[in-house]
C-alpha cells in the first residue's frame, strides 16, 4: 500500500483536478461541487464546480488562504456538512443522497477525525476518548480493548492511557486524537490543520504518525492546512481559490521518514 | 398525575432506557461533566431536593393522618350516626334510638354485658401552652364499656373517670401541649370544673386527640338530655355488619346510618386532604421552579460544551444518541436531588404533630408517615423533572449543525 507520492498524475489545473496520488479507483469522487451558505435570501457561494478524483490510499494537502472554501470542503467530503449542488460520492456512497442519520453510521464507519484542536472530551481519560467511536460498533467490551490498546500502542500512549486530556501535553493530546481517528479503522481521515495547535516537533511527530497511517495502514488522507512542511507531507496538494480549485501540485520530495510507531491495527 | 404522566411519556421512557444500553454515549460522561459544572449542579440539586422533601413530606403527612385512623377502627365494631352526618360531632342519634339499637340480637356481649356504648362528642377551645392561642379539642363522653371497647386505649396514668365527679381523662400526646391538662390539674367547661385524675395512650389513633369524660357528666352538662352523637357496638361476628347496617337503615324507628369503623375512619381519613391539596399547590408552584433550574443548568451546560456535541455528532453519534445523553444527565442530575430530597424527608418520619381535622374542626395528633411507597413517588416525582427540564435543551443539542458547534459557535 505504500506510495511514493509523487507517481501519479497530478491533472490539470481547473478541469478535472484530482491526481491519483494514491492507487485503485477514487475514494473520492466530486463532481461540479458546490457549497453556498445563506443570509435571508443573499446566497454566498463557497465553493463551486468542484471536481476531483482522490484515490484509495491517496495522501492529499488542501490548501488556500483563508476564506478559500478548503475547510468547507473538507467538511463535505466527511459529511459533516452537505453540498448545495453537484455530485458527492465519498467510500463508494453517494453522499448526496443520505438523511442525517444514515450520514452519521457513514461516518461511523468510514471517517476518522483529527482536529486543530484536538477536539478530545475533557471529562474522559485517553482510553475512553479513543474508545468513542467503538462505542458506536457491535464489539464486544474486549475487542474494544483490545483495539483501543492497539491505537494507544501506535500513537506510542500506552502509558498515559488514564491520563485526562488536561494532564497531557498538546502534542499528547494530538497523538490521541490521531489513534481515536484510527481505532475504528476508517478508509478516509480528515485532519483540519492537525498541527495548527502544535510546536515544530511536535507538529513533525504527528505528521509522521498520520504520514505512517498512509504510507503502512493505508489509510486515504485528506488534510487542510496552512503550512507549506505540513503540506509537503502530502502526494497532491490541492490549492483553493475563493472557492474554486486553483492548482494541484504534485510533491516530488518527501520527507525523510521516521521509524515506525507501534503495530497495525488488524482488519 | 405521575401515574399519568409515566403512562404518557411510557414509550419515550422506555426509549431512553434502551438508548442508555445500546450506543451510548458513556453515561460516565454525562456524570463527570455534572461535576465539572459543580456549582450549578449543586444549586439544582438543591432546588430540586427541596421540592422533592416537601412532596414527600406533605404526602407523608396525609399518610400520616390516615394511618392514625386506620389505627382506630375494629372490622366487627359499627358505628351509628345520624344519615349524612358524616362525623359524630355533627351527628344525633337520639336516646331511645340508642336504647333500641342495644337490644339488636346480632351484638356481642361480654360479662359486664352488651357491648354497646352512646358517647356524646363536643368541642372545647383549650389554651395551647406555647401561649400562642387556643385550639378546638374534641371532648369525648363515654361509659365504662366504650373504654373497653377501644382496647387500643390504655391508661397509663392515674386511674379512669368515675361517674358524676366531673374528672377527665387526657391523652399522653396532648400533655404538655394544652394548658391544664396535666395529671391533677383542673380547668373550666360548660360552668363546671373538670380535674385530670388520668392519662391514657390511644396507641397513634384518633382518640390520642380526644379528652374523654363520663357521658352522662357530659350531658348533664351539655344539658343534651335526649340525644347522644352516636351508637358504637361490636357484633358478634364482622360478618354481620352489613346485616346490621341493613336493619339501622331500613328500621323505620332508627332510619340510621351505619359504618364499620374501619370505614367511618377512613373517611375521616379524609382530614388531610385541604392540608394534601395545599401542599400539592405549594410543590406545583415549586416544582416549575426546579424544572426551569434544570433547564437553566443543561442549557447552560450544553452551550459550554457545543463543540464536544460538534466532535461526538462528526465521530458518528447520531442525533437521537445525543438527545439521549443529554437527557440521562438531565435525569441524573435531578435524580440526585431527589435522593438527597428523600434523605431530608427522612428526619420527618415518626415526627408527631397536630392540625386541624376538617372533618371535626378539632385537633388531630398524627405522626408522619414516610413510606418506602412515597420515597419511590419522590424519586419519580424527580425522574419527571429530569425529563421536563432536560428534554428541550437536549433536543437543543441534539439538532445543532455539526459544523456549527464543531466552531463552539
Amino acid at each position: 500500500m505504500s506510495n511514493s507520492g509523487n507517481d501519479g498524475n497530478a491533472g490539470s489545473n481547473g478541469g478535472n483536478g484530482g491526481g491519483n496520488g494514491g492507487n485503485g479507483e477514487p475514494i473520492i469522487r466530486l463532481r461540479d461541487l458546490a457549497k453556498s451558505y445563506y443570509r435571508g435570501s443573499l446566497e454566498i457561494p463557497v465553493l463551486t464546480g468542484i471536481d476531483l478524483d482522490i484515490p484509495r490510499g491517496g495522501y492529499y494537502a488542501l490548501m488556500g488562504p483563508s476564506g478559500s472554501g478548503k475547510t468547507t470542503l473538507l467538511n463535505l467530503l466527511a459529511g459533516i456538512d452537505r453540498p448545495t449542488g453537484g455530485e458527492l460520492e465519498v467510500c463508494g456512497y453517494r453522499l448526496n443522497d443520505f438523511d442525517d442519520n444514515e450520514l452519521a453510521s457513514w461516518r461511523a464507519t468510514n471517517v476518522g477525525f483529527i482536529f486543530q484542536n484536538y477536539n478530545l472530551i475533557p471529562v474522559l481519560n485517553a482510553y475512553e476518548n479513543i474508545e468513542l467511536p467503538l462505542l458506536l460498533t457491535e464489539l464486544s467490551r474486549a475487542q474494544r480493548r483490545e483495539r483501543v490498546l492497539e491505537a494507544l500502542q501506535l500513537v506510542n500512549l500506552t502509558e498515559q492511557m488514564q491520563h485526562f486530556p488536561r494532564q497531557l501535553s498538546g502534542g499528547q493530546e494530538q497523538r490521541v486524537a490521531i489513534a481515536r481517528a484510527i481505532v475504528h479503522d476508517p478508509d478516509l481521515i480528515v485532519a483540519d490543520e492537525p498541527t495548527g495547535a502544535l510546536d515544530a516537533k511536535n507538529a513533525e511527530e504527528a505528521l509522521n504518525l498520520i504520514q505512517h497511517l498512509n504510507e503502512e495502514l493505508g489509510k486515504t488522507i485528506v488534510m487542510v492546512t496552512h503550512d507549506p512542511k505540513a503540506a509537503r507531507h502530502a502526494h497532491i496538494q490541492i490549492h483553493l481559490e475563493k472557492g474554486v480549485l486553483d492548482r494541484t501540485v504534485e510533491v516530488h520530495e518527501l520527507p525523510p521518514r521516521e521509524p515506525l510507531l507501534g503495530g497495525r491495527v488488524p482488519h | 398525575m405521575l401515574q399519568f404522566f409515566f403512562i404518557l411519556f411510557a414509550p419515550y421512557l422506555a426509549w431512553l432506557v434502551w438508548a442508555a444500553f445500546r450506543y451510548p454515549v458513556p453515561l460516565s460522561y454525562n456524570w463527570r461533566s455534572l461535576w465539572q459544572r459543580w456549582v450549578g449542579t449543586l444549586a439544582t440539586m438543591g432546588a430540586v431536593a427541596i421540592v422533592v422533601m416537601i412532596f414527600v413530606v406533605v404526602r407523608s403527612m396525609a399518610t400520616g393522618v390516615a394511618k392514625t385512623y386506620v389505627k382506630s377502627g375494629r372490622e366487627d365494631q359499627v358505628i351509628v350516626l345520624r344519615p349524612n352526618a358524616r362525623v359524630e360531632l355533627m351527628s344525633v342519634v337520639m336516646r331511645d334510638q340508642a336504647r333500641l339499637i342495644s337490644t339488636h340480637p346480632l351484638i356481642a356481649r361480654d360479662e359486664l354485658g352488651p357491648l354497646v356504648t352512646a358517647d356524646v362528642v363536643v368541642t372545647k377551645q383549650v389554651p395551647l401552652a406555647d401561649g400562642t392561642g387556643s385550639m378546638s379539642v374534641s371532648v369525648r363522653g363515654t361509659t365504662p364499656t366504650g373504654i373497653r371497647m377501644r382496647s387500643q386505649v390504655k391508661l397509663v396514668q392515674g386511674r379512669w373517670f368515675l361517674p358524676n365527679l366531673s374528672e377527665v381523662v387526657v391523652p399522653r400526646r396532648l400533655l404538655g401541649k394544652y394548658v391544664g391538662l396535666g395529671l391533677g390539674h383542673s380547668f373550666a367547661m360548660a360552668s363546671r370544673r373538670w380535674t385530670v385524675v388520668g392519662v391514657f395512650d390511644g396507641a397513634g389513633s384518633a382518640f390520642d386527640s380526644e379528652l374523654w369524660i363520663d357521658a352522662d357528666d357530659l350531658v348533664q352538662a351539655f344539658h343534651r338530655w335526649n340525644a347522644f352523637s352516636s351508637v358504637l357496638v361490636r357484633l358478634r361476628q364482622s360478618e354481620n355488619a352489613q346485616a346490621f347496617i341493613a336493619d339501622m337503615e331500613r328500621d323505620v324507628r332508627l332510619r340510621l346510618e351505619a359504618k364499620t369503623e374501619p370505614q367511618y375512619f377512613a373517611e375521616m381519613g379524609d382530614a388531610g386532604k385541604p392540608m394534601q391539596i395545599l401542599g400539592q399547590i405549594i410543590t406545583v408552584i415549586l416544582t416549575v421552579g426546579a424544572i426551569f433550574a434544570a433547564m437553566n443548568t443543561m442549557y447552560s451546560a450544553i452551550a459550554g460544551r457545543t463543540s464536544e456535541i460538534g466532535t461526538l455528532r462528526a465521530i458518528g453519534y447520531r442525533r437521537r444518541e445525543i438527545l439521549a445523553s443529554f437527557q440521562w444527565e438531565a435525569i441524573l442530575l435531578t435524580l440526585l436531588g431527589g435522593v438527597l430530597g428523600c434523605a431530608c424527608a427522612f428526619f420527618f418520619n415518626g415526627m408527631q404533630t397536630g392540625a386541624t381535622s376538617m372533618m371535626t374542626f378539632s385537633d388531630v395528633g398524627y405522626a408522619f408517615a414516610v413510606t418506602p411507597a412515597l420515597v419511590g413517588q419522590g424519586l419519580a416525582f424527580s425522574l419527571v423533572m429530569g425529563i421536563l427540564g432536560g428534554f428541550f435543551p437536549a433536543w437543543k443539542a441534539s439538532r445543532m449543525p455539526i459544523v456549527e458547534a464543531m466552531r463552539g459557535i
